[in-house]
């Protein structure tokens, strides 16, 4: 005869709170909640809403899942290209030439969605769309818009964007990147490096110094003298294909250079773009730290309480609120103004260096919030961290746009030493 | 008020839902006439208390489900208060008389007093309604929701032939492959963790499974140790779930687990260990050896 | 071919819903979306209409917000989009009869809907509005197409499933379906702002909504509580608890 003895264990307070929270609903759905305080996606037209929720979706089935496997084997999966192309997204605010012509605040909707899945796969798109189709939108042939941008919209050919070279990054006016006119051809020689895509590209775009002024080049992956090695060994942005363009001798026909610009203006007229997706990107990383952040400490139970009841946790959330809620508004208002044609670049220089300064510190906070459980990739939020220190970084560095704003308050540069 | 039961039968034998249908009007002090397709389980009906007497149909169009054709041989015969099972079938035919008579149906209602008031889940469950049903309506009872009625009386059963024209064939029978059902898919699922011991454990759990319909989950733990397939892992890096029940075996409850499975709307531990965190968000939580909990847990589901 | 697709905006499933002074807060509610299971009907009517050559009538009766989920439903292909305003709350005769009205003006040889809305759980309608066009009906199919003049349907049976045939105007519900659920990409969504969505009112119909007082609200509740979690020492309690989650809480 079994024992008729039973013990009934009444739960602790705090677990009754959890019941009771979990009977409300609250945990009841883990699925993904973008903070939005101040609601302000309802100030989206229905064209920006159904493009939002149509990426969301996307990095929810078929990014989310994949995304931590890719980081751990340091690839770009290649149906995230096929996808990106089919959606329809790369290029977005590009108009004609098979281009989506979305507003800016639509593509700065679909960065904040791609990021808040990983940096290294809204780097992916930022440098097809702003730093690759652009400069041929705005500066190249119509031979060279029509032969290039319907294929790089559809995702069919990958480009990339060579600026930075080893020894120039924030200087890029004094880069050594040089092109030479050898009959109807151009010799280009030198070395690119931390090119997103250079490796599985199919064209890159590339700013060299012809006669001392620099120009656009169009260099194709095939092209005699023209490699590009992947670069190893990166503790950030994993899922994402960073690269070295080497040139030696590398010979293109003369068709291929850009006619539309010369100087500096060309590479800074992409960046220009490719940052204001960043700010918006930079927001749906913090929101992805935050929604996790939150997360677990409702869940977490130390001293026989969740971690989300004690002050110092609080503290911490409520700083994250305020810190995304601001940077979705500077986003929003960036967007509204790139849309009308009313800005100036040191607008933008702000939301960047904002929104993706406040997105790190909110990473590392999540990260903290997670305590030891943070640094595995069950939790997304470690990734994030790393990943945003590279976006820090990157598309103008955090410093090089302070002091971008530093100049536009004083009307003096303080970037050189020569005044 | 008249009351008419479309009696459900698996294979011969009436179906449960069928006795629980004739029980629901003893709490309105009511008898029904029982309608049987194609006259399977009329013997069996007769003998249920509460039946006032049994319409055995009888015709060619009960040789396949075709609602349409069911619903048409059925309906002359039918008067009152109509009530069904919200089977399937039930469901349908239920709706397709409903339209036929112009009158309303209420479905898969989990309670019923005089008036006649009704109680259903709406949203999913997430809320209950309640309703007041003037006149003659189309009512379909969610299965195991009422008191099935009791054996021992005796009711006439009168034979009527009515077919209908059918307006769908068969042309093919696929038999299932059988595949267990995925995680992401089953409504129950019965998962193992460390405590289990060994990979081959398991089959205890797929026995379980198998007798009712659920779906072999497993934690991060013996995943990674034992090489269970990934797509049986539930947690934070595994599936999420949420199933109506998630039975967890010889699993500890570590966080990353039940961020997997914590939505689920029933959760049953088993685990050796008192103090084992998974017994904070199970409804039921036993503990018990697996070796002893799960051959009673079998014996009790198999009399289902 | 005129495809029927019948689709139903109820509260997300994400959504939560709140219970105040006897009703659920509709008001309250975060987020409407397509039905689920209505999202697999439309899928086999596009994949039809690309098989046949059809067109697929996209049709929501309900309030105003209906039209941005016609809307996202011409993003994915569906070519005409009719909304029928309404406002109050209908009952299941009243809504059956307004489809059909519609449908009956379209011309329409096949309607898809989902088996059941998120919100109500019943599958009424589409039974009930086949029975109204006199049309054929197979419920909780997994795929539906036309061949040969004959639509296929598969549907579940005791052995596993089986495929169906029906002649003429035929109802199908659909269960989740086999395909995957086709994203929109931006080209769809630029066309779909664009797409006219016509309005139907009852007058046109020549319907009158009212309230025909056999179904009275008398409240609607928040879910029973569940007990507080409850622990066993040794294995005497499992049948109590087997049969509680059969009987009481209904998942076995």
């Amino acid at each position: 005869m079994m024992s008729l003895i039973f013990i009934i264990k009444i739960v602790p307070f705090s677990r009754i709170i959890i019941f009771v929270l979990y009977l409300h609903g609250v945990l009841r759905n883990m699925n993904y909640d973008a903070l939005d305080f101040y609601e302000v996606d309802s100030l989206l037209s229905d064209e920006e809403r159904m493009v939002r929720d149509m990426v969301r979706d996307w990095v929810d089935k078929e990014v989310i899942p994949n995304i931590e496997n890719a980081c751990r084997e340091g690839v770009f999966p290649d149906e995230w290209r096929v996808a990106l192309g089919e959606m329809g997204v790369l290029g977005a605010p590009l108009k004609g030439y098979g281009c989506p012509g979305l507003s800016y605040t639509a593509y700065g909707v679909i960065c904040r969605e791609l990021e808040r899945g990983d940096s290294g796969l809204r780097s992916f798109a930022s440098v097809q769309g702003s730093l690759a189709m652009y400069p041929i939108w705005d500066f190249g042939s119509e031979e060279q818009k029509n032969h290039y941008l319907p294929k790089m919209a559809s995702g069919e050919w990958v480009g990339c964007f060579g600026l930075t070279e080893p020894d120039y990054g924030s200087n890029p006016g004094d880069m050594i990147t040089k092109a030479e006119e050898d009959g109807d051809h151009y010799v280009l020689n030198g070395a690119k490096m931390w090119i997103t895509n250079g490796t599985i590209a199919d064209l890159a775009v590339v700013w060299a110094k012809l006669n001392g002024v620099i120009r656009g080049f169009i260099v194709e992956r095939n092209d005699p003298g023209f490699s590009a090695p992947e670069m190893k060994g990166k503790h950030s942005l994993k899922a994402s294909v960073t690269s070295e363009l080497v040139f030696q001798d590398c010979k293109i026909p003369k068709n291929r250079l850009l006619p539309g610009v010369k100087g500096l203006r060309g590479p800074f007229s992409c960046l220009n773009n490719a940052r204001f997706g960043i700010s918006w990107g930079a927001v749906g990383a913090a929101q992805a730290c935050f929604s996790s952040a939150k997360d677990y400490a409702m869940s977490r139970i130390q001293f026989d309480h969740p971690i989300a009841s004690y002050q110092l946790v609080q503290n911490k959330l409520s700083w994250m609120l305020r810190e995304i809620t601001k940077a979705q508004l500077l986003a929003y208002h960036l967007g509204q103004k790139k849309d009308i044609g009313d800005w100036i670049p040191e607008h933008i220089s702000l939301a960047k260096m904002n929104n993706v300064d406040i997105a790190l510190e909110i990473a590392r906070v999540a990260r903290d919030i997670h305590g030891a459980n943070g640094i595995l990739d069950e939790y997304p939020v470690m990734r994030h961290m790393a990943n945003l220190e590279s976006v820090k970084t990157y598309e103008g560095t955090h410093d090089i746009h302070n002091l971008i704003l530093g100049r536009h308050i004083t009307g003096i540069q303080a970037f050189t030493r020569e005044i | 008020m008249k009351f008419t039961i479309i009696a459900e039968t698996n294979g011969d034998i009436l179906h449960p839902t069928t006795y629980q249908l004739i029980g629901s009007l003893s709490s309105i002090g009511a008898e029904s006439t029982v309608i049987c397709p194609n006259g399977k389980g009329s013997l069996e009906a007769s003998k249920i208390k509460g039946v006032e007497k049994i319409i055995s149909v009888k015709g060619d169009c009960f040789d396949l489900f075709d609602g349409s054709a069911w619903a048409s041989a059925i309906n002359p015969f039918c008067e009152g208060t109509i009530l069904i099972s919200a089977s399937p079938n039930g469901r349908e035919i239920g709706s397709i008389i409903a339209a036929k008579r112009n009158i309303p149906i209420v479905q898969d209602i989990i309670e019923i007093s005089k008036g006649i008031v009704v109680t259903r889940p709406i949203y999913s469950g997430k809320a209950t309604e309640t309703l007041e049903i003037n006149g003659e309506s189309v009512i379909t009872l969610r299965p195991n929701a009422f008191e099935s009625a009791e054996v021992g009386s005796e009711a006439p059963i009168s034979i009527v032939d009515q077919t209908s024209d059918l307006r769908l064939s068969i042309i093919e029978a696929i038999n299932k492959a059988s595949e267990r059902l995925d995680v992401t898919e089953a409504d129950i699922i019965i998962s193992g963790g460390r405590g289990m011991g060994s990979i081959d454990n398991f089959s205890h759990l797929e026995l379980i499974a198998d007798s009712v319909g659920a779906a072999v989950g497993a934690s991060r733990a013996v995943v990674d140790e034992w090489g269970m397939p990934h797509r049986m892992q539930v947690g934070q890096t595994g599936k999420t779930v949420s199933p109506s029940l998630y039975i967890a075996v010889g699993i500890s409850g570590a966080i990353q687990h039940l961020a997997g499975m914590r939505s689920s709307k029933y959760i049953v531990a088993i685990n050796k260990d008192p103090d084992a965190p998974i017994f904070t968000i199970a409804d039921y939580g036993i503990v018990a050896t697996w070796e002893e909990a799960l051959p009673i847990l079998q014996s009790e589901l198999m009399k289902l | 071919m005129n495809i029927a697709v019948l689709l139903k905006q109820v509260p997300d499933t994400t959504a939560k819903i709140t219970v105040s002074d006897g009703k659920v807060d509709v008001e309250k509610v975060s987020k409407w979306s397509m039905s689920p299971y209505d999202e697999y009907a439309l899928e086999s009517g596009l994949q039809m209409k690309e098989a046949t050559g059809g067109i697929v009538v996209a049709i929501a009766c309900g309030p105003d917000r209906n039209k941005k989920m016609l809307t996202d439903s011409a993003a994915v292909g569906a070519d005409t989009l009719i909304h029928i305003p309404l406002d109050g709350i209908s009952d299941s005769v009243q809504i059956q009869n307004i489809l059909a009205a519609v449908i009956k003006m379209n011309d329409i040889e096949v309607v898809l809907c989902g088996k059941q809305s998120a919100d109500t759980n019943s599958g009424s309608t589409g039974p009930g509005i086949a029975e109204i066009l006199n049309a054929a009906c197979v419920t909780m199919v997994s795929e539906v197409s036309f061949v040969e003049n004959k639509f296929i349907s598969v549907r579940p049976s005791i052995a596993g499933s089986e495929k169906v045939s029906t002649n003429g105007i035929s109802v199908f519900t659909f269960d989740k379906g086999i395909s995957e659920l086709r994203r929109p990409n931006v080209r769809g969504i630029m066309m779909a702002k664009k797409k006219v969505i016509e309005t139907i009112k009852l007058e046109d119909l020549g319907i009158v909504e009212s309230d025909s007082g056999r179904i009275i609200l008398h409240s609607q509740n928040p879910p029973t509580e569940k007990e507080p979690g409850q622990i066993f020492e040794g294995v005497s309690e499992i049948p109590t608890i087997i049969a509680k989650l059969r009987n009481e809480a209904n998942v076995i």
